[in-house]
C-alpha cells in the first residue's frame, strides 16, 4: 500500500467570535495521492479556504485548530513556525485567489522569485537565482519571460500576474499545491491555460493538487475527485463527472441545479 | 442600573435610556469626550456665573501668587489677576477661534469642493489649482499673512483661520464627490434633465454630510491651537481679553521665575486640544470613514 | 524616472506663480501708509511725491509685482526696515539655524513615528498598542507652544538639566557637547505633533499589510518572519514617506513657535520680530523663502516617492 502524499484527518477548527464558539471546519477528513487531484467544492462560507489556511499554518485570529494533517509522514499541526516556514512554499505551494495582492508591488517578479529559491536553498547565491528565474518561469507557461522577471506587477495583464503567482508557488518543487479559486478573477481564455498548466504539473512533476473552488466547470476541467463542503463539513466525495452527474446528497444535487441552471 | 425606573416608567423611556446605556458601554471613548466637550463650551457660555472674579479685576500687589494661594487656586498672573477666572473667561474667544473656522470652513469647504466635483472640467481645474496654491503656503504662515492683512483682533484670527482651513475640507469632499460622481443614480438624474444644483443638493449632500463632519471635528482641535497660537503671536485679541494663546504670551516673561504659573495656559491648551482631538478620533473610528487620515490631509 | 520628475518641475511652476501673487498681493493690500511712516506727519507734498516716486508706489499693481518678482529671483528681497540691511543677508544665515533645528526634529518625527507606530502595529492589542495608542494621541494634541513652556519649566527652570534657549551657552566655550545641549528642547517640542501624526499613519498603514493578503502570501511561500516584516515596512515606506513630507512641511512652520520661545535666531523668529516691527519687507520676503522652499519639499517627497513605488511613476 503506497502512504498517501498527503493526508487531513478528523480537522476541526472553531473560533471564538461574538456569539461564542463557531465552527468553521467539521471533521474534515481526506487524502491526495501524488499526482491527483481533490477538489474542494462549495459555496463560499462552507469552510473550504479555512481548510486551505489550516493546512498551511495561517489560521485566522484565535483560532482552535485540532485533528491530524500529515504530509509524506510529517504532521504539520504539530511544527512549530519556524519548522512550518521551511515547509510553506518548499513543499507545499500555495496559489492565492488574487494574484495582485499576493505579489509585492515594489519589487520586479524576477527578484521576488530569486527570494524564494534562495529562502529554501534551492540555488547558491544571487547570480544562479536571477539566472534560474526565467527558465521558471518560462515552465510555467509565461511567453517572453525576460520581460516579464524585469517587470512590476503592475504592469502585467490579469493572466500574466496569476502565472508569475503559479510560478512562486511550484520554483521549489513541492510536493502538494494548493491552489485556492485559482481562476475566478480570470477570462475564459486563461482559464483554461491555468487548468492546464495544473494538469501538466500533476503528470509531469507528480504535484498533488488540492484546488478549491465553488464552479463546477472547473470542477470537471480538473478531474480527479471531489470533496463537496457545506457548512463545515465534507458531505460527499468521490469522481467529480460522477459526483455531478449522479449527487447523492441533495445539497449537491442543489448546487448542480443551480449552477446549471444560471449557465442556460 | 438606574434605580428610579420602576414598572410604571412608560416603555419608550425605558428602550431609550437601555439604549443610551448600551451606546455608552459601546464607545466609552466617546461619550466620556463628548461630555468633556460639551462641558467645555457651557463653560464658556456661563464664564459670568462660574468663575470666581472677573477677568481684569486685580490688584497689582497681589501679582504672580502661586498656585494654592488664599482665594486665588490657581494663582495670579503679572497684574495680580486670578488666573482661574482668566483661564474660563479665556474659554469664549479660545473656543470661538476653535469653532467658528471649522463650521466656516466646513460649509465653504463644502461648497468648494461639491462646485469643483459636479461643475465639469474647467471649473474643477480652476478650483483644484487655486486649493493648490494656498496648500503650497505652510498652515500658520497662511494665517500670520492673512492676520496681517486684516489688522488683529478675534475676527481676524476666525478669518485667516477659516482661509486656513476651507482648502482641506475642500479637497476631501471633493475626493468622496469625484467618488461617487459616477454613481448610477447621478447619471440618472442628469438624464431626467434634473438641473446641477438640484443634483447636488438632493444627492450629493446627504452622501457627504458625515464624511465633513467627522472631518470637520477632527479639525476642531487643531483650529483652537493654531487660534491660540495666532493670539500668543500677537495677532489675535490684545489685552486685556482673556485668551488662552494670549495669556501665554503675558505670562511668558514669568516663566523663569514663576514657571507654576506661566505653564497655566499651555496646560489649559494642552488639555482642551486632548479633548477634542480625541473626540474628532473616536468619531471618526466610529463612522468609519479614514477621515482623510491616510492621504494625510490633516494639517 | 526622470519624466516623472520633469512632469513634476513642471506643475509646480504655476503653483509657485500663484505662491508669488499670494504674497506680493497680501504685503501690497496691507493698510497704512508707509511713505508717511517714513517722512513722519509734517512731510511737505512734494517731498511725499517724491518719495513715493522714487519707491516705485506711484507704479501700476501688475508692474510693481513683475519688478518685485524680478528682483527677488534675482536675489533682491529689498532692505529691512528695522535692521537697515539686505532682507537677503537676513535671511540665509536664519534659514541655516532654521534648517538644523527642523532637519534634527524632522529625525526624530521620522524616529519616533516608525518606533511608535511600528510598535503598535505589530502588537495592536496588547498594552503595547494601547499605549502607543494613547501617546500617538497625546503628541499629536500638544501644540508646540504648550510644549515648549513645559519643557523649559520642568527641564530648565525646575531641574536645571538643560538650558533655556539660545544656541549655545553666553559665556565660556560650552564644549563639543553646547549645540546639541541646546537642540535637545527645542527640537522635542517641534517634533511632537508631527511625530503622533506619522506614528498613526505608519501604524495603520503597516498594520494592514501585516494583517493584509501580502504577508499572508509572503508567509505561504515560507519566508521568515523577519523577512515579512521587512517587506512589510518596504511597503508601508510610501506612506511614511507622504506623511513624512507633510510633517516636513508642518515642522517648517511650527518652528516660528519654538524659535520664539527658546530664542533660536531662525526664520521663525525673524518672522515673528518683524511681525511686531510691521517690517514689510522682511514679512514679505521670509513668507515667499518659507513658501518656496515648501514646495521645493514636496517636489522632493514627490519624487522620493516615486522612486520607492513604481507605480507612481506611470500615473499621469
Amino acid at each position: 500500500m503506497t502512504v498517501p502524499a498527503f493526508s487531513v484527518h478528523e480537522l476541526t477548527v472553531r473560533h471564538f467570535g461574538g456569539k461564542g464558539w463557531t465552527t468553521a471546519v467539521d471533521g474534515v477528513t481526506f487524502e491526495v495521492a501524488p499526482g491527483e487531484a481533490l477538489v474542494l467544492l462549495g459555496e463560499s462560507g462552507s469552510g473550504k479556504t479555512t481548510v486551505a489556511r489550516s493546512i498551511l499554518g495561517l489560521p485566522a485570529r484565535g483560532a482552535r485548530t485540532t485533528g491530524r494533517i500529515d504530509l509524506s509522514g510529517t504532521g504539520l499541526l504539530t511544527l512549530g513556525e519556524r519548522e512550518l516556514s521551511r515547509v510553506r512554499g518548499r513543499r507545499i505551494g500555495y496559489v492565492p485567489q488574487d494574484p495582485t495582492a499576493s505579489l509585492d508591488p515594489l519589487r520586479r517578479i524576477g527578484a521576488q522569485l530569486a527570494e524564494v529559491l534562495r529562502r529554501h536553498g534551492m540555488v547558491d547565491g544571487r547570480r544562479v537565482a536571477r539566472a534560474a528565474v526565467p527558465g521558471l518561469l518560462e515552465s510555467v507557461g509565461i511567453p517572453d519571460p525576460e520581460r516579464v522577471a524585469r517587470s512590476f506587477p503592475h504592469e502585467l495583464s490579469g493572466g500574466l500576474r496569476q502565472r508569475a503567482a503559479i510560478a512562486l508557488a511550484v520554483c521549489c518543487e513541492p510536493e502538494l499545491l494548493i491552489a485556492d479559486e485559482p481562476t475566478t478573477a480570470l477570462d475564459a481564455l486563461v482559464r483554461s491555460h491555468v487548468l492546464d498548466l495544473f494538469g501538466r504539473l500533476r503528470a509531469e512533476r507528480g504535484v498533488s493538487l488540492l484546488l478549491i473552488t465553488h464552479d463546477l466547470g472547473v470542477a470537471l476541467r480538473t478531474g480527479g475527485r471531489v470533496a463537496v463542503m457545506r457548512a463545515g463539513r465534507i458531505i460527499e466525495t468521490g469522481p467529480v463527472a460522477q459526483v455531478l452527474a449522479n449527487p447523492d446528497h441533495p445539497f449537491t444535487s442543489q448546487l448542480v441545479g443551480t449552477q446549471l441552471g444560471a449557465r442556460r | 442600573m438606574t434605580p428610579t425606573m420602576t414598572a410604571a416608567t412608560p416603555a419608550p423611556i425605558r428602550r431609550y435610556s437601555r439604549r443610551v446605556r448600551h451606546w455608552i458601554r459601546r464607545d466609552a471613548g466617546l461619550a466620556v469626550t463628548l461630555t468633556l466637550a460639551v462641558l467645555l463650551v457651557l463653560l464658556a457660555l456661563a464664564a459670568p456665573l462660574v468663575a470666581p472674579y472677573g477677568p481684569t479685576t486685580g490688584l497689582l500687589q497681589d501679582r504672580l501668587l502661586a498656585p494654592g494661594s488664599p482665594g486665588h487656586l490657581l494663582g495670579t498672573d503679572g497684574q495680580g489677576r486670578d488666573v482661574l477666572s482668566r483661564l474660563i473667561w479665556a474659554a469664549r474667544p479660545s473656543l470661538t477661534g476653535g469653532l467658528v473656522p471649522v463650521a466656516v470652513a466646513g460649509a465653504l469647504g463644502s461648497v468648494l469642493g461639491i462646485a469643483a466635483g459636479l461643475g465639469g472640467r474647467f471649473t474643477e481645474q480652476a478650483l483644484l489649482r487655486s486649493l493648490d496654491v494656498l496648500y503650497a503656503f505652510p498652515g500658520i504662515l497662511l494665517a500670520m499673512a492673512v492676520a496681517t492683512l486684516l489688522d488683529t483682533g478675534l475676527g481676524a484670527v476666525v478669518l485667516s483661520l477659516s482661509v486656513v482651513l476651507t482648502p482641506s475640507v475642500a479637497r476631501v469632499v471633493f475626493t468622496e464627490v469625484q467618488r461617487i460622481r459616477t454613481a448610477a443614480y447621478l447619471e440618472a438624474a442628469r438624464v431626467s434633465g434634473a438641473g446641477r444644483v438640484g443634483i447636488a443638493l438632493r444627492q450629493v449632500v446627504p452622501v457627504i454630510a458625515p464624511v465633513v463632519l467627522v472631518y470637520c471635528s477632527s479639525l476642531i482641535g487643531l483650529s483652537i491651537v493654531y487660534a491660540a497660537g495666532l493670539s500668543f503671536l500677537g495677532l489675535g485679541v490684545s489685552p486685556p481679553t482673556a485668551e488662552w494663546g494670549a495669556m501665554l504670551d503675558e505670562l511668558r516673561p514669568s516663566l523663569l521665575s514663576h514657571p507654576a504659573v506661566a505653564v497655566l495656559p499651555a496646560l489649559a491648551i494642552l488639555a482642551v486640544s486632548v479633548v477634542f482631538n480625541t473626540l474628532g478620533e473616536a468619531l471618526r473610528r466610529r463612522s468609519g470613514t479614514g477621515g482623510g487620515l491616510r492621504t494625510g490631509a490633516v494639517r | 524616472m526622470r519624466r516623472f520628475l520633469l512632469r513634476r518641475l513642471l506643475l509646480a511652476v504655476p503653483t509657485l506663480f500663484g505662491v508669488t501673487v499670494v504674497v506680493f498681493a497680501t504685503v501690497a493690500l496691507v493698510p497704512g501708509d508707509p511713505v508717511g511712516a517714513f517722512l513722519g506727519p509734517g512731510a511737505p507734498p512734494s517731498a511725499r511725491r517724491e518719495l513715493t516716486r522714487r519707491l516705485g508706489l506711484d507704479r501700476p499693481l501688475p508692474v510693481r509685482y513683475a519688478s518685485w518678482l524680478w528682483h527677488a529671483v534675482h536675489g533682491d528681497l529689498g532692505t529691512s526696515i528695522s535692521a537697515q540691511r539686505p532682507v537677503l543677508r537676513l535671511l540665509l544665515p536664519a534659514f541655516g539655524q532654521t534648517l538644523l533645528l527642523a532637519g534634527s526634529a524632522f529625525l526624530l518625527v521620522l524616529a519616533g513615528g516608525v518606533l511608535l507606530g511600528g510598535l503598535g502595529a505589530i502588537r495592536p492589542r496588547g498594552p503595547v498598542g494601547r499605549v502607543s495608542g494613547a501617546l500617538s494621541t497625546l503628541f499629536v494634541s500638544a501644540p508646540q507652544y504648550s510644549v515648549s513652556l513645559l519643557l523649559i519649566a520642568v527641564f530648565a527652570v525646575h531641574w536645571q538639566l538643560l538650558p533655556a534657549g539660545g544656541t549655545h551657552d553666553a559665556f565660556g566655550d560650552g564644549g563639543p557637547a553646547d549645540l546639541p545641549r541646546h537642540l535637545v528642547l527645542p527640537a522635542v517640542a517641534a517634533a511632537l505633533v508631527p511625530l503622533g501624526l506619522t506614528a498613526r499613519v505608519f501604524r495603520a498603514a503597516l498594520g494592514d499589510l501585516v494583517e493584509g493578503e501580502l504577508a499572508d502570501s509572503l508567509r505561504a511561500r515560507g519566508l521568515s518572519r523577519t523577512a515579512v516584516l521587512r517587506h512589510c515596512l518596504h511597503n508601508a515606506s510610501p506612506a511614511l514617506l507622504t506623511i513624512g513630507g507633510l510633517q516636513l512641511a508642518y515642522l517648517l512652520e511650527g518652528v516660528v513657535f519654538v524659535e520664539t520661545l527658546f530664542s533660536w535666531p531662525g526664520v521663525g523668529q525673524l518672522l515673528y520680530n518683524a511681525l511686531s516691527a510691521r517690517d514689510l519687507p522682511v514679512i514679505e520676503g521670509g513668507v515667499l523663502v518659507a513658501a518656496v522652499g515648501f514646495v521645493g519639499v514636496n517636489i522632493a517627497v514627490d519624487t522620493a516617492h516615486a522612486f520607492i513605488d513604481p507605480r507612481v511613476r506611470s500615473r499621469p
